[in-house]
């Protein structure tokens, strides 16, 4: 994992670290490592753009938006995907609240920085399957992303049966749980 | 022949998959497959039919995802789809129909938001629905969190009498994605009266043998294997799977072997599976499984064993003669009550003694509360401690696993209420040797009380390895002459009986000086008289060393690894003695020594420092310098953290100290915190918390995923005039500008300040908020602010 990132994601900018606290921040990393269980599903779709949305061809899946054909400008071909970190990893940040929330922070950033180490792994691999079709892709895109609703998360998750190959679901409030995880798209151009 | 008549004597089979089928027919991803139940229920009919040729006893309803939270907002109800599914599983002419129930595609609390009781509600819909429809039985599947297949099993016996099946799937390291490891899954939904349990989906029948073994091992009830055929594979954005159905065959052979009783398929599967293995039960006698012959307390997602070793009991939760605790309590506090949890498990306990015992208190609601709580934090076991049958059993119905219950007694009375709860959640309890003639004095009385206790629970069908007798600890400055006596009535009760024993060691020293030395003297006398778990303080060393010295001397602690383990390192350790005497409180609090503010404080008091003037000048001083130092950018978030929290460590001395003295402290003013409903992200609010505290504010902190009506209850109870909301996702800011509306409405003099990821100035305004907090220490600075005036 890049530390760079998980001082990223705790708001550094070059402020001198005390030895104590760059120590911290390396074993709540392995902590990271150690905990989370990263798994993802995807599946790859032709795609059919409309006027105002793009059709998964083969599912009910229709995604409305502006910013979602703008996106995938160029493709007709999408992969979805989701990963996850699991449970594990929420129920250590959870209890370490309690006991010692400065930690707990660290390690929270930790799994953010973890999370989109895995949808990377998961980016290169739907890669590499477009590249042997001689082709690239875009950059991953999420529902909550411009106008695209978070209304489709459950859909999304729907379609790649998550939550029964990666333990992944939505709140009501469309809120993947367990919580370090993403939903995302990515075009074949 | 109804089918658990049926299972007395023959394998029972089910079909195998219908997504995979259904797929197979043309259904397409992301529809809900119990829509084909109205709009294509010929497919549906004809799938069935097909598993019914190949030989299966069972067809599943396509009734799987059936529940009204995934069909919210669709064209049929649930109860169309359920009929209608149940109606085409008929038509197949199957020996017996069987609703399929699987999970709500929520996740639970305390990881979700869904709760116990909203999952119960959902489950309770679909099993009405079924029998009225007239199913056979229900089987819960795919399930992964036993807190959920709990919900759904007690809403399938309470509202139906029909039998009822439970399986889990799991993953390659035998866990669930909930953490449910095999041992937990077999114990808890034996005892939580399944008719048969086991596993589904998950893997291929090869990669699940070890999960089954192990099921076979701990089950107190037939078998069940569901596997996938095989690993899926991918093959160019289809999955398929690998194996074929005489692969599969082979792979169900070693599992009749071991006791599996019910067989069928999940993902991959194909009536021609179903064919195989029917070919080759045809030719076999199922087996019996033996029973496990011993007895397991569990949490969600950890079995411990009772039989054969020492258990240490915390004792630490239980508020009588604990001041803090009983303050907490009736304050709310539950993160002093997760922090007590979290430190006897570090200590070494292996189950948790839970009480929340107080007068003019809702005991129910409260230890409801805390049993939840607590299982948010440690994975123990817990033992359920109430005198309130009405609580024991309100506490029960929302724990997360098998629990033990502490206690029932020899008086008629408590028989009569406690012995049917222990039945019907299937729980272990703790036998108090006492009853209408209070406690004997002799031993032997004791023993005839046990036995009396015994004899009146089997007669519940409850098996006496499941209870634990208590032969009570008298305390010895008021009745020395019969504290041996009670360790008499163990070695009786153990050698007469063969039952477990249990004792509260600490009561034998109240009123006296040193009472450790007393108590882990007593303690050692009372394993040396056979006892089998202890209920002490797991963090007095002198206890659990005398544990783990027991443990060695007893043959339990093999080549005394773990004495080794845990005295060779700690004699390794230096103790480190901090010198910082010429380091001043605002140093060690800038530098962020969170572990050295507590002892310099104390030393501080000592030496007749105000302890107010500590809070206004020390403290404050020095939160102030890092606060500007991390407002200019000099120090980042966990720098500033690192200050706030030496200062809540040291907050801990002054606040025993104003105890110690009977003093309560002034605060500066009330502050209600609460991340908004729907969301659950609350690191950022308990950031703001422990800034706030530190400041001297007495904070109201609601958690996560809080009801706006709890929140204008609170502030309307505590006459509070700021309230802080947090929200990090969009989709909550919605349900943040609601409570805010709500606030309003009721006309409450309460302003409200806003923080959160997603949040801004702008959206601050759009949800009506009064102030934006961009971070903790603006929070800060707005309750000083506020509070000027």
């Amino acid at each position: 994992m890049d530390k760079s990132e998980v001082l990223r994601y705790l708001g550094h900018k070059g402020q001198q670290l005390s030895r104590g606290l760059d120590l911290e921040i390396d074993e709540m990393i392995n902590k990271c490592r150690d905990i989370s269980k990263p798994k993802y599903v995807y599946k790859i779709y032709n795609i059919k753009k409309h006027p105002d949305g793009v059709e998964f061809l083969g599912s009910s899946l229709y995604l409305f938006g502006k910013s979602v054909i703008n996106h995938l400008k160029g493709a007709d071909k999408c992969a979805i995907f989701a990963a996850t970190l699991g449970a594990d990893i929420d129920r250590e940040i959870a209890v370490m609240q309690k006991t010692d929330i400065t930690r707990a922070l660290i390690l929270d950033a930790a799994a953010s920085a973890l999370i989109e180490e895995v949808c990377d792994t998961a980016q290169n691999e739907i890669a590499g399957l477009a590249k042997r079709e001689g082709r690239k892709i875009t950059s991953r895109y999420s529902p909550g992303y411009g106008d695209l609703s978070l209304d489709y998360q459950q859909k999304i998750l729907n379609m790649l049966d998550a939550q029964r190959k990666i333990g992944l679901t939505a709140s009501t409030n469309n809120i993947l749980l367990p919580r370090k995880s993403v939903t995302a798209l990515i075009g074949f151009i | 022949m109804k089918v658990l008549e049926h299972l007395k004597n023959n394998f029972l089979l089910f079909d195998g998959a219908m997504g995979t089928m259904l797929q197979n027919e043309g259904l397409r991803d992301g529809e809900l497959p119990e829509v084909l139940n109205i709009e294509k229920p010929g497919i549906v009919s004809k799938i069935h039919r097909q598993y019914v040729l190949a030989g299966a006893d069972v067809v599943t309803a396509n009734t799987f995802g059936a529940n009204s939270l995934k069909f919210k907002n669709q064209k049929y109800t649930v109860k169309e789809v359920i009929l209608s599914g149940i109606k085409c599983a008929k038509e197949s002419g199957a020996k017996y129909v069987a609703q399929d129930i699987g999970p709500t595609g929520a996740l639970l609390e305390p990881m979700g938001t869904l709760t116990f009781e909203e999952a119960y509600d959902l489950y309770k819909e679909q099993v009405l629905i079924g029998k009225e429809a007239g199913v056979d039985l229900f089987i819960i599947e795919t399930i992964s969190d036993l807190y959920e297949g709990k919900a759904a099993i007690l809403a399938a016996k309470e509202n139906s009498g029909l039998p009822v099946f439970c399986t889990m799937t799991f993953e390659k390291d035998g866990r669930t994605f909930c953490g449910v490891d095999a041992v937990s899954a077999a114990v808890t939904l034996s005892s939580l009266g399944v008719d048969a349990l086991g596993v589904n989906c998950s893997l291929g029948p090869k990669e699940i043998l070890p999960v089954v073994e192990t099921l076979a091992k701990y089950s107190k009830v037939p078998l069940i294997v569901q596997a996938n055929a095989g690993l899926p594979k991918d093959l160019g954005g289809k999955t398929v799977y690998e194996i074929t159905p005489e692969e599969y065959t082979n792979e169900i052979k070693k599992m009749a072997d071991l006791g599996v009783r019910v067989f069928g398929g999940c993902c991959g599967t194909t009536p021609e599976f179903i064919k195989s293995m029917k070919n080759y039960l045809d030719t076999v006698k199922p087996k019996e499984i033996a029973p496990p012959g011993v007895s397991f307390a569990t949490s969600g997602t950890k079995a411990v064993c009772l039989d054969g070793r020492t258990i240490v009991v915390g004792e630490r939760l239980n508020p009588t003669g604990k001041k803090k605790l009983k303050e907490a309590l009736v304050s709310n506090n539950m993160d002093y009550v997760a922090r007590e949890a979290i430190e006897q498990a570090q200590h070494g306990a292996d189950i948790l003694d839970v009480n929340a015992g107080l007068p003019d208190i809702d005991e129910p609601k409260l230890l409801q509360k805390v049993i939840k709580e607590v299982q948010s934090v440690v994975n123990l076991p817990l033992q359920i401690d109430s005198s309130d049958p009405s609580a024991i059993e309100a506490a029960v119905r929302v724990y997360n696993g098998r629990p033990i219950i502490n206690s029932v007694n020899g008086k008629k009375e408590s028989m009569e209420k406690i012995l049917p709860i222990v039945k019907k959640y299937g729980t272990l309890v703790v036998a108090l040797t006492l009853d209408e003639g209070g406690i004997p004095k002799k031993a032997e009385e004791r023993l005839n009380i046990a036995k009396k206790i015994i004899d009146e629970a089997e007669k519940y069908g409850i098996s006496k390895e499941d209870i634990i007798v208590d032969a009570l600890v008298l305390t010895v400055s008021a009745q020395q002459e019969e504290v041996l006596e009670t360790l008499r009535a163990v070695k009786l009760i153990k050698e007469h009986l063969k039952v477990k024993t249990i004792l509260g060691i600490s009561n034998v020293s109240f009123g006296l000086p040193n009472r450790e030395l007393i108590n882990k003297t007593f303690l050692a006398a009372a394993l040396g008289a056979g006892l089998d778990m202890a209920i002490i303080n797991p963090m007095s060393p002198g206890m659990m060393g005398t544990i783990s010295a027991y443990k060695v001397l007893s043959n339990e602690d093999k080549d005394a690894a773990g004495f080794i383990k845990k005295f060779a390192s700690e004699e390794k350790r230096e103790v480190k003695v901090v010198d910082n005497e010429n380091t001043s409180l605002f140093d060690i609090i800038v530098q962020g020594r969170k572990d050295e503010s507590a002892q310099k404080v104390s030393k501080m008091l000592d030496e007749g420092k105000d302890p107010l003037d500590i809070i206004e000048n020390e403290f404050v001083g020095a939160l102030n310098f890092v606060g500007e130092k991390f407002e200019k950018g000099e120090i980042f978030l966990p720098q500033l953290m690192q200050s706030a929290q030496a200062v809540k460590n040291a907050f801990v001395v002054i606040s025993d100290f104003y105890q110690s003295r009977g003093v309560k402290r002034e605060q500066k003013g009330k502050i209600l915190l609460a991340t908004v409903k729907g969301d659950i992200h609350d690191i950022g609010k308990n950031i703001v918390k422990m800034m706030l505290e530190n400041y001297g504010y007495e904070v109201f902190d609601l958690g996560k995923d809080v009801d706006k009506s709890l929140i204008i209850e609170t502030i309307k109870k505590e006459n509070i005039t700021l309230a802080g909301l947090s929200a990090l996702m969009t989709t909550t800011v919605k349900s943040m500008k609601e409570t805010i509306d709500e606030i309003r409405k009721e006309n409450l003099p309460c302003k409200v300040m806003v923080g959160g990821a997603v949040l801004n100035e702008d959206y601050a305004r759009f949800v009506g908020a009064d102030y934006y907090a961009k971070d903790a220490q603006g929070a800060v600075q707005i309750a000083r602010e506020f509070f000027k005036k």
